[in-house]
């Protein structure tokens, strides 16, 4: 059947497009970051690196320190993840298993902030920073990320934990457990994956943030990966080789999570987004 | 019920988290011991900030009550100017000293932000006097200048035996050598949507005769003479003699390109020739510095640029922040500074024999030094700046005719003007 | 008097007796409780600065001239309305907005049609598209920026290796190519969202709709068409809606990659909102502007409520 050789051929093509396309640009990079200097002056590349070294990473943290964004990123997105998810998780069980009147009002307002645009906040919250002395400070980071993760972390915890059914707890109860003890080893053993995944989605979500960080972070001391990444152009000496080590060592952590827990990710993602 | 223990629970244990946070971040602040420590705001790194922390061990040798923390400020101009706007705004004591760009000292100074300087205090005639006035509002002196910058042009002595003087020299010169190297880039100059753009365009401005605003303070933009040197810098690009990638390029690539040896002519600031004269530099022993051309009814016009140092006007240690000042723009201190990070000094008897022994290059820049030219002293100058940027984005891009976007930018200064601030 | 007998369904509450709370109305407080904090919080951080956006557009504030802070009532707004710089960046995002999103849904399209085949290779293309999602819109704008450098980039790598027109294209200092790059950026880091998306509405729809239909003699094409899109509808309009108020917003890929520039051929509205806010420090006109922004992002947003309200309500 020459017409499904045909197809399988053509689907072929198309899912290695897409890997290419996918994959490319990153790889690319990683080339050039390996490159020397010498090779990235040339007038025109060439698909092997010239002169291959590390010597733009070793700069990058040594020249750049890049060591200080990378630690600030992961406590600013840390802290909020987990802020968000205690919230979220208390949030969420309530919506999902008490009986609140005002459910409906509560999910929409919810979701009425993540429609919020970022830029709307930079103003007044920028203000309201300098007033408190809270500029170039990590709350002033974990705050504004709030408004970034903790709507989608409750609709995420929310569509999970109402798939969990709620007999299981109030067996429990009639066979005299009290509420902390189902919680504790009912509930949360079946909540865990929820949490885990809302909390992944949280973290990439505001490690994710450029605008927050440009408007309210000025010490290159505090700066996060991209803020630094971003200022990397306006130094006097440019190395385009440490610029790219610096986007491969800003993507490599991230490429390793989305790997791993790649299934988790997408089952939030669908959770939140279509569960409506 | 337990229920409601927990919910109490969560609730503090937030509310704890909250307080928790709100102690945390780094923020300066000034010892209250009998020591006085100041916050000195600086922008340099790399051989600046060593430049920066030798002169300040120095100073606390001779001061050992006073301290000196060194607050270093982004790279990046835009970002130090929101970082200082943001401590002056909110009527912070630190910090004391800081680092200004020879534009701010104005914007500062109008919005009541830094304190007035006794000038007697100073020698202030051995400074170039062109920096001292960049550093006065409204008669008032404002800022102390501690190292001068000016925008000239860097030239391959292997190639060209003489600078050119005017700008049909530069293009033939340059000319001729892509003649021989057609692979070389005549005129390396920085084209990028950003400031540097705009000194550049000083340059070339004054060399045909214009100005951005003149003597009574109003934009005059868009006049003959800027048109003529908007088309001459644009023409470069057209013809070749400088490659399109310029419209790309800040200072970085600048340095990039001379200093690969690929650039016969290249506008830039004094910190390329120790860069060029470095061991193991493709063009040592090979560049010469110069001031830029001029038309015969035109100025020759180097953009001046350099640092100055003013004082928070909510200081808390105003003599001992003077002390600093007066140390760090002492011209022993200069001349140290000059060797380590190659910023040259911004006060005449800086330029030491020793120091022309040791860094040559200096004699030369000297030489440019008076024709150095500030650009507008006002408040409100970042906007008018920007409005120029985009004019030029606009012609270098080939969106707008030279006449059409300087127009544009020439109404849009008159308006900032008007709206005083818009 | 007596009370009913004991019965252990949960939820159903006892006959009140008088001074205590029925069951329900005690886990009722309990969830009060649970929900107040993201409540508060949200509220905190995005409700209050709106409220002050709205206040502060009243007024004249520039922080370079504190001294001159007065009310200036809609000012700002006959500012805005007058503003050509807005409205051309309004209209160039809303161009942008079209067509990237256009893409984005035909290409997540594709994408989740080809994911939901079962082949050897599906986990290799599943994670490889997942991450370009993962990764940082700054770095991805960074990423893509250095790809099409005129000189180390890719773009002008591969161009040149098949000698095609274009090689050594300075690509940010053209006004109308200077989008590519940008649509590009966006494109690779937010059609894995729109695919996965699109997906789960796919993993929705039963077999035997497939089967009958082609039973009936409908081609692949006729099925997409008349089955699959259809039944497809509430999701792919839910990717509309999420993917157009993203558009609309852009910005850290316009700032990472060309500032605006060429001249003002690549600003959009949230970069100028920005400037007048940061760089201009006129928090009184940039308030103006941000709840003009705000405005139309609550109009979709009120779009989707509407939408999910049609499609059955929250299935939560």
């Amino acid at each position: 059947m020459s017409r499904g050789r045909a197809g399988r051929i053509g689907f072929a093509i198309l899912v290695g497009v897409i890997i290419v396309y996918s994959l490319l640009p990153f790889l690319w990079i990683l080339r050039s970051s390996l490159e020397s200097s010498a090779g990235l002056s040339q007038q025109t590349s060439t698909f092997w690196p010239i002169g291959i070294t590390l010597t733009h990473y070793r700069a990058l943290f040594t020249e750049e320190n890049f060591l200080r964004p990378l630690i600030n990123s992961i406590v600013v997105a840390g802290m909020t993840t987990v802020i968000a998810v205690v919230l979220g998780s208390l949030a969420a069980y309530a919506l999902s298993r008490l009986p609140i009147k005002g459910r409906m009002a509560v999910l929409g307002f919810v979701l009425l902030v993540s429609f919020f645009p970022q830029i709307g906040m930079v103003g007044p919250l920028f203000l309201v920073f300098r007033h408190l002395g809270w500029l170039d400070t990590y709350q002033s980071l974990i705050f504004p990320y709030l408004i970034l993760s903790l709507p989608i972390t409750t609709w995420i915890l929310t569509a999970f934990f109402a798939q969990i059914p709620i007999e299981i707890e109030e067996a429990s109860m009639v066979d005299g457990a009290s509420i902390a003890q189902t919680i504790g080893r009912i509930f949360v053993p079946l909540a865990l994956p929820g949490i885990f995944t809302a909390a992944i989605l949280g973290f990439l979500l505001s490690w994710n943030d450029l605008l927050f960080a440009l408007s309210f972070i000025h010490n290159p001391s505090m700066f996060t990966v991209p803020l630094a990444l971003v200022n990397f152009r306006s130094a006097f000496y440019i190395h385009y080789g440490q610029i790219d080590a610096g986007v491969v060592v800003a993507s490599i952590p991230i490429a390793l999570v989305v790997l791993f827990l790649q299934r988790r990710i997408e089952a939030g993602l669908t959770a939140g987004g279509v569960k409506g | 019920m337990l229920l409601r223990q927990r919910s109490w629970a969560a609730l503090g244990s937030a509310a704890l988290l909250m307080g928790v946070l709100s102690a945390c971040g780094s923020s300066p602040s000034a010892s209250g011991s009998s020591n006085v420590t100041l916050v000195f705001a600086n922008q340099g790194l790399g051989t600046e900030l060593k430049a920066t922390q030798t002169a300040v061990k120095g100073f606390e040798k001779l001061h050992p009550h006073i301290k000196v923390k060194i607050e270093t400020l982004s790279a990046n101009s835009n970002d130090a100017y929101q970082s200082l706007v943001t401590d002056f705004t909110s009527g912070s004591s630190t910090p004391d000293v800081i680092t200004a760009d020879v534009i701010w000292p104005a914007a500062f100074a109008a919005a009541h932000w830094i304190q007035p300087l006794s000038a007697s205090q100073y020698h202030l005639n051995h400074f170039f006097q062109g920096m001292v006035k960049a550093g006065e509002y409204k008669g008032t002196l404002y800022a102390i200048p501690w190292f001068i910058n000016v925008e000239g042009l860097y030239y391959r002595t292997d190639l060209v035996k003489t600078p050119p003087k005017t700008f049909s020299a530069l293009v033939a010169d340059a000319k001729a050598v892509q003649k021989k190297h057609p692979k070389m880039y005549g005129l390396a100059f920085e084209g990028d949507k950003y400031e540097g753009a705009v000194t550049v365009f000083q340059d070339v401005s004054g060399g045909f005769g214009g100005e951005f605003l003149n003597a009574q303070g109003k934009p005059v933009i868009n006049s003959r003479a800027n048109i003529k040197a908007l088309t001459w810098l644009d023409n470069l690009i057209k013809k070749g003699i400088s490659p399109t990638a310029v419209t790309g390029w800040e200072e970085g690539q600048v340095q990039q390109a001379f200093l690969s040896g690929n650039a016969v002519f290249a506008t830039n600031w004094p910190y390329l020739y120790p860069l060029a004269e470095a061991q193991g530099s493709a063009v040592k022993n090979k560049v010469g510095f110069a001031p830029p051309p001029a038309i015969a009814s035109g100025k020759v016009t180097a953009s001046l640029g350099g640092d100055v140092l003013v004082i928070n006007k909510n200081t808390k240690y105003p003599k001992q922040a003077e002390e600093l000042v007066k140390y760090l723009t002492s011209s022993k201190t200069m001349t140290q500074r000059a060797l380590i990070s190659g910023d040259p000094p911004a006060r005449t008897d800086a330029y030491t024999k020793s120091l022309i022994a040791q860094a040559p290059w200096f004699a030369q820049e000297e030489k440019v030094y008076k024709y150095a030219v500030p650009r507008p002293v006002t408040p409100l100058y970042p906007q008018i700046s920007a409005a120029i940027q985009t004019a030029l984005s606009e012609v270098y891009s080939g969106q707008a005719s030279p006449k059409a976007a300087l127009d544009q930018a020439q109404q849009k200064a008159k308006s900032i003007i008007s709206n005083n601030g818009q | 008097m007596a009370s009913k007998p004991v019965t252990r369904i949960p939820g159903r509450a006892f006959r009140p007796r008088p001074g205590h709370q029925t069951y329900t109305a005690r886990r009722a407080r309990v969830g009060y409780l649970f929900v107040l904090p993201a409540v508060i919080m949200l509220a905190l951080v995005s409700v209050y600065p709106l409220l002050y956006n709205a206040w502060l557009s009243l007024h004249h504030d520039v922080l370079t001239d504190p001294l001159a802070t007065h009310f200036s009532g809609l000012a700002n707004y006959h500012l805005l309305l007058t503003d050509s710089e807005f409205w051309g960046d309004f209209l160039r995002t809303l161009i942008f907005t079209v067509i990237s999103v256009a893409i984005e849904l035909v290409l997540g399209m594709v994408l989740a049609l080809v994911v939901s085949r079962k082949f050897r290779a599906r986990s290799l293309v599943r994670a490889s598209i997942l991450i370009p999602w993962a990764i940082p819109t700054a770095v991805s704008a960074m990423l893509w920026k250095m790809f099409f450098d005129q000189r180390t980039g890719f773009v002008d790598f591969f161009l040149g290796l098949l000698h095609l027109p274009g090689s050594h294209e300075v690509w940010f200092n053209s006004p109308f190519w200077a989008w590519l790059p940008i649509i590009l950026s966006d494109m690779w880091k937010n059609t894995p969202f729109v695919a996965l998306l699109l997906l789960a509405g796919l993993q929705g729809i039963p077999h035997e709709l497939y089967e009958s239909a082609r039973i009936d003699g409908a081609n692949a094409w006729q099925i997409f068409w008349r089955v699959t899109v259809p039944l497809m509808k509430p999701t792919i309009l839910v990717a509309l809606i999420f993917r157009t108020l993203s558009a609309l917003l852009i910005f850290d890929t316009i700032f990472v990659m060309t500032g605006g520039g060429p001249g003002i051929s690549t600003e959009v509205v949230s970069y100028y909102n920005w400037y007048q806010f940061m760089t201009s420090l006129n928090f009184g006109y940039g308030a103006a502007i941000s709840v003009g922004i705000t405005i139309i992002a609550m109009a979709l947003a009120f779009l989707y409520v509407r939408l999910m309200r049609q499609g059955g309500g929250f299935q939560v």
